[in-house]
């Protein structure tokens, strides 16, 4: 059998690389998309989290413009961020799996893989490498040109070069095959979206044939950054769990040397040589002053009747709470030895709570966010758990049944938005008035809420008229200040918006000058695909924007009912002015009278009331 | 002698109602426009009262013999908005009659649908510009040929019948009706000349064109003292007037024969009772009219070839039924046997006895057969 054999591990690049599909790299046209995508939003993010306004710019050339699509095309994106320090840059882009987002807060992207894998697509369709150009203080730039290693998923670096230079930032080139005669369209889409979503963002682009697109920001102030928190109990599984127990978990003190000096200089017993009993009847004194490391090995000494040179010659293997047996081995005799613990004695507790880990209530309110001591009690009683449970102590079906109550149990607030970053209502009312110019407007930021544990904020806004010139409802999709443009007929946005009646609103969808612009933020943006282009229709999310969307229409209702009623009374108007004079005309010659009648009175009257109608309506809705 | 003078006392009595309604029509035509008039001047917005026509105010008089308008109105005002459009059309169309009747010039509904686009007048389509003719019918109580508004001609007539011309041009010319074997057509000049004389007995109003021409060969205005009009079909307005002149002013009794099925039956009804289209006019209707055939009881009688009938005809024959003026004699029993039989015949169906059996035989049996009813 030679079945071991196909059991080779793989890198995480060379797993990349095969799958690279999923990653939105599937051909030429949606490549050069893709990288695009995953460039300017690394720029945008790390600008962000810098609390730097973002200026980008974003160059697409082609290597050899006579050539038709697909061809080779150099895409550089150069920012204002924070840059990379120049030792990171090597494993930052040329490694996969290698990033700093793996906090729980809202970014554009999620892990910085994309990047890499853009890198990595460039590589294997031109073998030409990505040069970065880092500088992270506003003194010395590094060049880097490198390549990556696909088996060994490390960077090979072919060039490495220092400069100085004042101006702070990112600059990475990539050389790749791209389609830019179909990829054109959507990536000047993407770029303007983006600019509608990121006001505060400047963002160039020098598109091949020459073009230049500038969108400069309109707004000097960012949103609040988005601050890491612990996870809320919602959405939390039994692995998570686990690997959070692995943290609290308190280990049993590495007894050297250092751990020595530290119980010594605690206990004020630093110099001299001390006696077992000696070093009890101190520690009696200064107990309370004592750190939790110190209290364990004191513990553990108690049980061995230990000084400190017993200490120093042994090294603790196992504390056995159930046979009340402590393992140690001994350097001196070269054997295991297990002493007893006595249970009654004050230690025993202190040695036993270190190992057990923290109690259930201490573990919830700590470790996650909205928990407080009465909500960790309210629960423990709701999921039958004895509140001072030790959680280093339960069993695997206790953490599964753990898990399910902390998914069941609707005591707990909704989750923190603090770790979300909305774009806020002005500023998106801002991006959508430079963009269209609307007769109408409203916008609306929902307060957050939360789907399995993630908190979510719906932004929407809704515009009518003035520079709109597609006719039927229009929806602009953002999810995390990213536009989303392929996939729009399986989203849920465009689910909610299709579900409305807009008859309801006075709206003719199919006709009106509409647009809708709808952005989540999350720190889990429940994306149907990898690609990251749809969101999926979870219940939670789809009854927030069917939330906001009608609050928003109800307003758009407001204005066309106002509106609505302008047009009839000037179209009353009209409608006098057209037709008297012909009335006045024909029963002059019908009656043989000579003279017209006066009739210019009434049609003046007919406006005039007209007009008080409609100031009526104005003071009732103002 | 005694005879003739009497005749020519009728004709001038005739001239006198005739300029009587003429100056009736003008004088009407003028209110309405002096009422506006004041309106305006007062400042306050006019008004057309029009009679109603909506099917629940349309009822059949029985004494008439005919459908007339109930009492209910409705008022077109200039100050509704949603009016004011076809009141400036109905003002417009009682200026247009005006002119019309003042000039003597004769006008078709679709002459009617251009003229208004010289005076800002926006008719979307005919349909819109003949019902506004309707609605000043209705304001009038007058049909749309005494304000000199025509259909297209599609009737015609023949026999020794003399007119005398009243249109403008042709005043005082006469015309016999027997010169020319195509017959002549039902237009405005046939309709406002002057009857003058006849030596016919009796007037064959025959729905179809190809019978006409062969009653014309077979000269059955000779051999049955007649005069044959062709109605085309549903008798046009100025055909049913026509007819009723040569009932009312020469006393010639009317006989109607149609196509052998429901629709035939009907020709003949609206040609004695008027429609219900019409139902805001009168003087349309010669009551004392006789369907002389094809009845529904003929096609076994005379055995001739059947159609069967459409799902329409069966439906239209169920509709008939319920109508107030089948519900006795001639009419309802004609009318439930061919629902019964559901097969129809036509004109032409006498053919298969040879081409002149129609004349020769059928004619003289139903003249003879009508005199009893």
């Amino acid at each position: 059998m030679s079945s071991k054999e196909k059991f080779n591990q793989i890198s995480p690049s060379e797993f990349f690389y095969r799958n690279r599909d999923l990653a939105g790299f599937s051909n030429p046209t949606r490549s050069l998309y893709t990288a695009v995508r995953e460039f300017v939003e690394n720029s945008l993010d790390a600008c962000d989290h810098s609390g730097i306004l973002p200026n980008i710019h974003m160059t697409i050339k082609a290597v050899d413009p006579e050539k038709p699509d697909p061809k080779q095309y150099i895409l550089t994106v150069k920012d204002n961020g924070p840059g990379i320090p120049s030792q990171h840059v090597p494993l930052a882009f040329g490694t996969v799996l290698y990033g700093s987002k793996f906090g729980l807060k809202q970014a554009r992207g999620m892990f910085g893989l994309g990047a890499t894998m853009a890198i990595l697509y460039g590589q294997i369709t031109t073998n030409k490498p990505v040069k970065v150009k880092s500088n992270a203080d506003g003194k010395t730039r590094f060049d880097y040109e490198m390549l990556l290693d696909i088996q060994k998923n490390k960077p090979v670096i072919l060039k490495k070069q220092e400069t100085s230079s004042s101006e702070q930032g990112l600059s990475v080139s990539i050389c790749l095959d791209g389609d830019y005669a179909k990829a054109g369209t959507k990536i000047r889409d993407y770029v303007y979206q983006t600019s509608l979503i990121t006001p505060y963002a400047t963002i160039s682009f020098d598109d091949p044939k020459g073009e230049k697109f500038h969108h400069k920001a309109i707004i000097r102030s960012m949103p609040p950054a988005p601050t890491i928190i612990s996870p809320h109990p919602y959405g939390i599984d039994v692995e998570t769990i686990r690997r959070m127990l692995v943290d609290t978990h308190y280990q049993i003190p590495n007894v050297d040397d250092k751990m020595i000096e530290k119980v010594r200089k605690e206990l004020g017993m630093a110099k001299k040589k001390f006696t077992y009993n000696e070093i009890m009847k101190k520690t009696e004194k200064k107990w309370k002053s004592l750190t939790r490391p110190v209290r364990v090995v004191i513990a553990l000494m108690s049980f061995l009747e230990a000084d400190f040179e017993k200490l120093k010659r042994i090294r603790i293997e196992d504390v056995d709470l159930r046979n009340n047996k402590l393992l140690y081995w001994d350097y001196s005799t070269s054997e295991t030895i297990a002493a007893d613990m006595d249970v009654e004695s004050p230690y025993y507790k202190q040695l036993a709570n270190t190992v057990q880990g923290e109690s259930l209530t201490q573990f919830l309110t700590k470790r996650f966010q909205r928990v407080g001591p009465t909500a960790a009690v309210e629960f423990c009683k709701f999921a039958k758990f004895k509140p001072e449970t030790r959680v280093g102590n339960m069993t695997d079906q206790e953490l599964v049944k753990l898990s399910d109550a902390l998914q069941t149990y609707e005591g707990f607030r909704s989750p923190d938005p603090t770790c979300l970053a909305p774009l806020g209502e002005s500023p998106l009312e801002k991006g959508i008035e430079r963009r269209f110019d609307p007769d109408f407007m409203a916008v609306i930021q929902r307060t957050a809420s939360a789907y399995s544990g993630f908190p979510f904020v719906i932004e929407m806004g809704i515009a009518y008229g003035g520079n709109i010139e597609s006719r039927g409802t229009t929806v602009y999709r953002f999810a995390n200040r990213i536009p989303l443009l392929y996939d729009e007929g399986s989203d849920v946005v465009l689910k909610v918006v299709k579900d409305t009646d807009w008859n309801r609103y006075k709206v003719k969808s199919d006709s009106a000058p509409l647009v809708i612009v709808s952005h989540i933020c999350s720190t889990r943006v429940p994306y149907k695909t990898v690609g990251k282009e749809n969101v999926a229709d979870r219940p939670e999310i789809e009854k927030e924007l069917r939330l906001a969307l009608q609050f928003l229409s109800r307003k758009l209702s407001g204005y066309m009912s106002k509106k609505g009623q302008a047009e009839a009374a000037k179209k009353r108007a009209n409608l006098y002015s057209k037709y008297l004079p012909l009335v006045a005309q024909f029963c002059t010659e019908l009656s043989g009278k000579k003279k017209e009648p006066d009739y210019q009175k009434m049609i003046k009257e007919e406006t005039a009331i007209t007009n008080t109608d409609e100031n009526k309506e104005v003071e009732k809705n103002g | 002698m005694a005879k003739k003078q009497t005749k020519k006392e009728t004709k001038k009595q005739n001239k006198k109602e005739k300029i009587d309604k003429s100056k009736k029509l003008i004088e009407a035509l003028k209110n309405h426009g002096a009422q506006i008039y004041e309106d305006l001047e007062n400042g306050e917005f006019p008004k057309f009262s029009i009679p109603n026509r909506s099917i629940s105010n349309i009822i059949y008089d029985k004494k008439l013999r005919q459908y007339i308008l109930g009492t209910n109105t409705s008022l077109r005002s200039a100050r509704n908005s949603s009016q004011l459009r076809s009141f400036t059309q109905l003002l417009w169309l009682a200026f247009f009659a005006n002119k019309l009747t003042h000039e003597k010039k004769s006008s078709t509904l679709r002459d009617v649908y251009y003229s208004s686009q010289a005076f800002a007048i926006d008719f979307e389509d005919q349909q819109e510009s003949d019902n506004i003719i309707v609605d000043l019918e209705a304001v009038l109580s007058q049909p749309r040929e005494d304000f000199f508004v025509f259909p297209e001609e599609r009737s015609s007539i023949f026999g020794d019948l003399t007119i005398e011309y009243t249109i403008p041009g042709y005043e005082g010319k006469t015309q016999n009706l027997s010169s020319h074997p195509d017959g002549y057509a039902i237009g405005p000049s046939m309709t406002s000349a002057e009857l003058s004389s006849t030596s016919a007995e009796l007037v064959i109003a025959i729905e179809k064109g190809g019978l006409f021409t062969r009653f014309v060969e077979e000269q059955v205005d000779k051999k049955f003292k007649s005069i044959i009009i062709n109605t085309g079909g549903q008798a046009p307005r100025s055909t049913r007037t026509l007819l009723k002149r040569l009932h009312d002013e020469m006393g010639l009794p009317v006989v109607i024969l149609t196509d052998g099925d429901v629709y035939g039956e009907h020709i003949a009804m609206v040609i004695k009772s008027g429609s219900a289209n019409a139902a805001h006019l009168r003087e349309l209707t010669v009551p004392d009219a006789k369907w002389m055939g094809v009845w529904a009881t003929d096609i076994d009688k005379f055995k001739l070839p059947t159609i069967p009938m459409t799902e329409s005809d069966i439906k239209r024959c169920h509709d008939l039924l319920k109508d107030p003026r089948y519900q006795e004699g001639l009419w309802k029993r004609e009318l439930e046997v061919f629902t019964k039989i559901k097969k129809k015949a036509e004109l032409e169906a006498f053919s298969k006895y040879g081409l002149n059996n129609i004349t020769e035989k059928y004619l003289p049996k139903k003249l003879e057969e009508s005199k009893s009813f």
